[in-house]
């Protein structure tokens, strides 16, 4: 993977840059154009050498690579096997998904967010009451499979299906279709990475609550669990809409 | 009571009874040919149509749904046809789809996939298929040892309910009628809806995979919507 990158024909991504104002600015149009061109794919130099090969100083690579996160170009991940990871445009659907979501009005996203409470917190609580051990077994079938997801994509369409799941563990067609409406909506916008990529394992351990207040038939924990994973969802995309009306 | 559980049975034993023709064409079918592929599955298609022919009042839909690996030009195939035109049933099989329609985890294909015995599934919520709530019965196909699929009969759960309206409303106490997992199929008790649980054993039916719970057994359950 790290050879892709180093292995780029001259380095010409790399190569110094001039001295001169605006360098946050200037480092990541070239990064963001060479990302969008496909010429970077997977994971970006170490921050004090790539910094070195663009001549600049570790501050400005910084920043210009906070300004790219928040483009959904290149996510963070820490720890081992951590670094700078280019997240698109190798999705093609990201930049139409940031457009929709920029032109989205609040209240339209407030709605959204309105809608899912209703439909999913009251699935939950009817999962809670009518759920059989085989309904519960498939949620965390399908939890684990979000967890052992790879990709953002697997993991949207693991999340949707648990959302789907716990629908049709209610009881309710009616619930199961408004649930399937609303990922076919929403459900990419979810997973759309912009700063911090969400966190995977928040949203597993999230979803295994849910699932174990399902099982003890706790119905009123079942949804209240659930309303709350679905305002944090919401706040994350409102702060996104704002800061890509803001252009920033 | 006894009349709500004779015409159960009667209704479930007439759908098997369709699926044992449908069953027999599928394996006169597959020896028949010598690459087994979709084109095969045409042959079976009359014998889907005279099932769901024979009981309009009653199926929403049949046919047999192929064990991956068996068709030749397919991993994975439903021939499935619904009432009443009938219509194939084009369902989802891209396993990379959010709508993925993955029958072999269903219960209505593993179960008979592993006893080699008919099965009845539901009421459940079939989503991805028909997305209706949903009575489906099932028995294995095979070859000697070699499991083919399943062929199948959906009963729409709303249908079977109005198939047992008279003996449901003849009945002078409340009841139900419960599947394995205590989930109400049918029940003449506003307090006990086809889909909720009632955690009463009641009286176990023979020939069908579910009790019966009269209205001494019921009173003392909880009062689950």
């Amino acid at each position: 993977m790290l050879d892709s990158v180093t292995q780029l024909p001259d380095a010409a991504v790399f190569s110094p840059l001039d001295d001169g104002s605006g360098r946050v600015e200037v480092v990541v149009r070239r990064l963001g154009e060479a990302i969008a061109l496909g010429l970077v794919t997977d994971q970006l130099p170490a921050e004090l050498e790539l910094a070195a090969q663009l001549n600049v100083s570790t501050v400005t690579l910084r920043a210009a690579l906070a300004a790219l996160r928040e483009r959904g170009l290149v996510e963070t991940r820490r720890g081992r096997g951590g670094g700078t990871f280019v997240v698109g445009p190798a999705d093609p659907s990201t930049a139409r998904l940031r457009t929709r979501l920029r032109e989205l009005s609040s209240s339209e996203l407030r709605e959204i967010g309105d809608y899912r409470c209703a439909i999913a917190g009251t699935a939950a609580r009817l999962a809670a009451l009518r759920a059989s051990a085989d309904n519960v077994a498939r949620l965390r079938h399908v939890v684990g499979r979000l967890e052992a997801a790879t990709s953002t994509g697997e993991r949207r369409r693991a999340d949707g299906r648990f959302h789907i799941e716990v629908a049709a563990a209610a009881q309710s067609v009616r619930l199961t279709r408004a649930e399937i409406d609303i990922q076919g909506e929403v459900g990419e916008l979810l997973w759309l990475p912009y700063g911090e990529a969400v966190d995977p394992a928040l949203v597993v351990s999230s979803h295994r609550e849910v699932i174990e207040a399902i099982s003890a038939r706790d119905a009123e924990r079942a949804r209240t669990l659930t309303e709350e994973h679905i305002d944090k969802g919401i706040e994350r995309l409102m702060e996104l809409h704002w800061r890509l009306v803001a252009g920033r | 009571m006894n009349e709500l559980a004779d015409r159960a049975r009667s209704i479930i034993e007439e759908v098997f009874a369709s699926l044992e023709e449908i069953r027999e064409s599928v394996v006169t079918c597959y020896r028949s040919s010598a690459g087994f592929c979709t084109a095969d599955l045409a042959g079976v298609r009359p014998e889907i149509f005279r099932c769901l022919g024979r009981a309009p009042e009653t199926l929403a839909g049949a046919g047999m749904i192929v064990a991956p690996g068996v068709l030749a030009d397919r991993p994975r195939w439903l021939e499935w046809w619904q009432a009443p035109d009938p219509t194939f049933l084009d369902v989802d099989l891209d396993p990379g789809s959010l709508d993925f329609y993955d029958y072999t985890a269903a219960e209505w294909f593993a179960v008979p996939e592993r006893t080699r015995h008919r099965h009845i599934v539901g009421p459940y919520v079939d989503y991805g298929g028909t997305d209706t709530y949903m009575l489906t019965l099932t028995a294995p196909v095979e070859d000697g040892p070699r499991f083919l699929g399943v062929v199948g009969a959906d009963v729409r759960a709303a249908r079977f309910e109005a198939l047992l309206l008279a003996e449901l409303t003849a009945c002078p106490t409340e009841v139900a009628l419960v599947n394995a997992e205590g989930r109400v199929v049918v029940a003449n008790s506003p307090r006990h809806p086809a889909g909720s649980l009632l955690h009463e054993a009641g009286e176990r039916l023979p020939g069908l995979p579910w009790a019966l719970v009269s209205a001494r057994q019921a009173a003392g359950a909880s009062a689950n919507p």
